[in-house]
């Protein structure tokens, strides 16, 4: 492709909504973990999985009301609760013993965990692919700058900035959010002042696995649900978190909207290799700012 | 001499007749063994669903073979998962012939461990390997060899089908997409050549790859509408099947842009898509459990329904017709036997739900049809299938025996 025809400003503006309403998608996400590693200070690998039976568990609630819009807003609401009460049974039931134990311990658990879930998940819903439909209205595409958007990925930008919105009033304006980020910077402290500080992480980590599971909700109306889905985001999910500054949320913002508009743009300027350009920019990154875009929790 | 060297003499020669006795008394009757046959595919992640649906073909066909026997005795399988990677394909396939002494071996998805098999395990171990899924030209092509066979169709049948179908049509400026690994290279070479010797005004304007399984398609296809091609070839595997189908809906590109996809008309890929598959989309692919409807084939889809409660797919039938000609190998070969089992096998005719079916001697592959159709919504099946179908016979679309000989350096 000339790389004249690449400048055209349709192709431009269209190419960067579509990386936008990717970006969405990467920030919910990667605000779960990130959270949890800013509260926690432990990086949950088994995320991804979580991300994926938020999928799984929308496809089952929409499909209960046979693919209808009903089914569709009720898997919203409800998929990511599923993930939660999930992550809530593990964390109670085997993650909080191992608090006090060495840091490597709790990152090989959630290892352990991604290994076990997602087996879980191919003996609940099977091998085969899934797929749901988003609500009629939202199918089809719209012209926006002479191309097609279409019209779902334009509800994504508008439910990230949202979920970005609400995080930041929970962390800054309720009394458990504030707890929350007081324990990230010094949980002694917080332990000091008379705080249950098990009962804090124990929210933390609710709070953003839910965050992965409505990330899995919302992408499952335009991906194929498959089994492959959690080792797919986790990868990602780690740069993100890394380049934005480690247990930062706006760090996490920042770090999608990198990666997603990166690889929308590469898409467009050099489409055999776009696989390499959000790569390229998270190297570029780490080698100027090692630690991250913006301030890191710890 | 001295005392012990006389009881060493005597311990050598009684253990001289043992092993004479051994050797020339005939112990009791052999009993016939099974004919063993190892199966490696994929059980895990999303081309697992096609590992499952062959295996179950070669099943049914299992069920009915077994009734009746063959050589006096039963075929028996055994599965090993290889979690589409091909170093643990190749441990797989080598367990299965040193350890499990298969005398067959079957598989795989994944055209790059077919073709690591077929090269270190068939060819240095001297053991008959049937290619069942992988879709590699290479496996019966270039590479190809005495010990291995295919069942499925390949690249080359596909993209001569792509080239026959797109040469009547009159798009000049061509976009080429794909998963990127050799199954997607491989079909859009495939493709490209025969359209391009067919037409040879078609330009290639631009090209993209993605990573197999790539979730999120969408900007790839918004950078290709905006480039605006006449018409789009794509080059998905299993991964992205459903992927680039549902953004093809998604971003409307279907009802724009004129696309062909090798297997966009599997019905695996289409019926869990349901209302959500775009329409208008060219695809081809080797079987369809709904055409021709034959009474062969009419009659195959209704035992497979009514085992497994879904219909064959396309690794289905090649499952199923690797089984009859296993079984109809060994019974003409007489014994189980590895090389007389690989002669017996070259040329061989199989009836099947599809007609009768040729292994051709030359580079040991099934002639296959290939249908081509386009994707429409159906009210009798409740999802897209495949209308307006061309059939065109494995006489017009295979490589030619010169062809397959050039390619392999002869």
């Amino acid at each position: 492709m000339d790389i004249g025809q690449a400048f055209t400003f349709s192709a431009l503006a269209s190419q960067f909504l579509v990386g936008l309403s990717r970006a969405m998608i990467l920030f919910i996400v990667c605000s779960g973990m990130s959270f949890v590693l800013g509260v926690l200070r432990v990086p949950n690998v088994a995320h991804g999985s979580l991300y994926m039976i938020g999928a799984f568990s929308a496809f089952s609630i929409a499909s209960l009301f046979g693919g209808s819009p009903t089914g569709f807003w009720l898997a919203l609401i409800f998929a990511p609760l599923v993930v939660a009460l999930v992550s809530l049974i593990a964390e109670r039931a085997l993650f909080c013993h191992l608090y006090e134990r060495e840091h490597l311990m709790l990152l090989l658990f959630t290892f352990a965990l991604m290994l076990i879930l997602g087996d879980l998940v191919k003996l609940t819903w099977g091998a085969e692919y899934r797929s749901i439909m988003a609500p009629p209205f939202f199918r089809g595409s719209i012209p926006i700058f002479g191309s097609a958007f279409p019209r779902y990925n334009l509800f994504l930008l508008i439910i990230g900035p949202l979920v970005a919105i609400s995080l930041w009033l929970f962390t800054n304006k309720t009394k458990i959010g504030k707890i929350s980020r007081a324990a990230a910077v010094d949980r002694e402290m917080v332990g000091a002042v008379g705080i249950n500080v098990s009962w804090v992480f124990a929210a933390a980590f609710v709070i953003g696995c839910y965050l992965a599971g409505l990330g899995g909700a919302l992408v499952a109306p335009t991906v194929s649900i498959t089994i492959g889905m959690d080792h797919g985001i986790i990868i990602e999910a780690f740069l993100i978190v890394t380049i934005g500054g480690l247990g930062n949320m706006w760090g996490a913002l920042v770090g999608s909207l990198i990666f997603g508009l990166t690889q929308a743009f590469g898409v467009l300027f050099w489409p055999q290799f776009a696989i390499v350009f959000p790569y390229a920019a998270v190297v570029i990154i780490l080698i100027w700012r090692p630690t991250g875009m913006l301030k890191s929790v710890w | 001499m001295k005392k012990n060297s006389i009881w060493s003499i005597i311990i050598a020669v009684l253990v001289i007749i043992v092993a004479l006795v051994i050797h020339y008394v005939p112990g009791p009757p052999k009993i016939v063994r099974a004919i063993k046959v190892g199966i490696i595919d994929c059980y895990s992640g999303p081309p697992a669903v096609y590992g499952k649906d062959a295996l179950n073909g070669f099943k049914l066909a299992l069920d009915e073979i077994n009734k009746e026997g063959v050589l006096g005795t039963k075929i028996e399988f055994t599965t090993r998962d290889t979690k589409f990677k091909v170093d643990i394909a190749l441990n797989m396939a080598k367990e299965l012939v040193m350890r499990e002494n298969v005398d067959v071996l079957v598989g795989t998805i994944n055209s790059g461990a077919a073709l690591a098999v077929s090269d270190a395990v068939a060819k240095k171990e001297k053991v008959p390997f049937m290619v069942w899924i992988s879709k590699s030209e290479r496996i019966t092509g270039e590479k190809g060899h005495r010990y291995v066979f295919s069942t499925g169709e390949n690249t080359y049948l596909a993209g001569k089908a792509a080239g026959v179908a797109l040469s009547k049509k009159p798009y000049i400026k061509y976009w080429v997409g794909g998963d990127d690994y050799s199954y997607g290279h491989d079909i859009a070479n495939a493709a490209w050549r025969n359209l391009k010797a067919l037409k040879p005004d078609v330009e290639m304007i631009g090209k993209s790859w993605w990573k197999p399984g790539e979730p999120d398609l969408v900007p790839y296809l918004t950078a290709i509408m905006s480039a605006k091609p006449d018409a789009v070839i794509f080059c998905t595997g299993g991964a992205s099947m459903t992927n680039i189908m549902k953004a093809v809906k998604a971003t409307g590109m279907s009802e724009k842009v004129p696309i062909w996809i090798h297997t966009a008309t599997d019905h695996a890929v289409l019926k869990p898509l349901g209302p959500e598959a775009p329409e208008g989309v060219m695809g081809t692919i080797d079987y369809h459990f709904y055409y021709p409807e034959t009474a062969a084939n009419k009659e195959f889809v209704k035992k497979f329904e009514s085992a497994y409660g879904n219909p064959p797919g396309f690794p289905a039938f090649h499952g199923y017709i690797t089984a009859k000609f296993i079984a109809k190998a060994f019974d003409k070969a007489g014994s189980i036997d590895k090389e007389k089992f690989i002669d017996a096998l070259e040329g061989m005719k199989i009836a099947s739900p599809a007609g009768e079916l040729e292994m051709r001697a030359c580079d040991h592959q099934v002639t296959l049809p290939m249908y081509l159709g386009v994707t429409k919504m159906s009210a009798k099946y409740g999802c897209v299938i495949s209308t307006d179908i061309i059939t065109l016979t494995g006489d017009e679309v295979m490589p030619t025996c010169d062809e397959i000989r050039k390619a392999r350096g002869k």
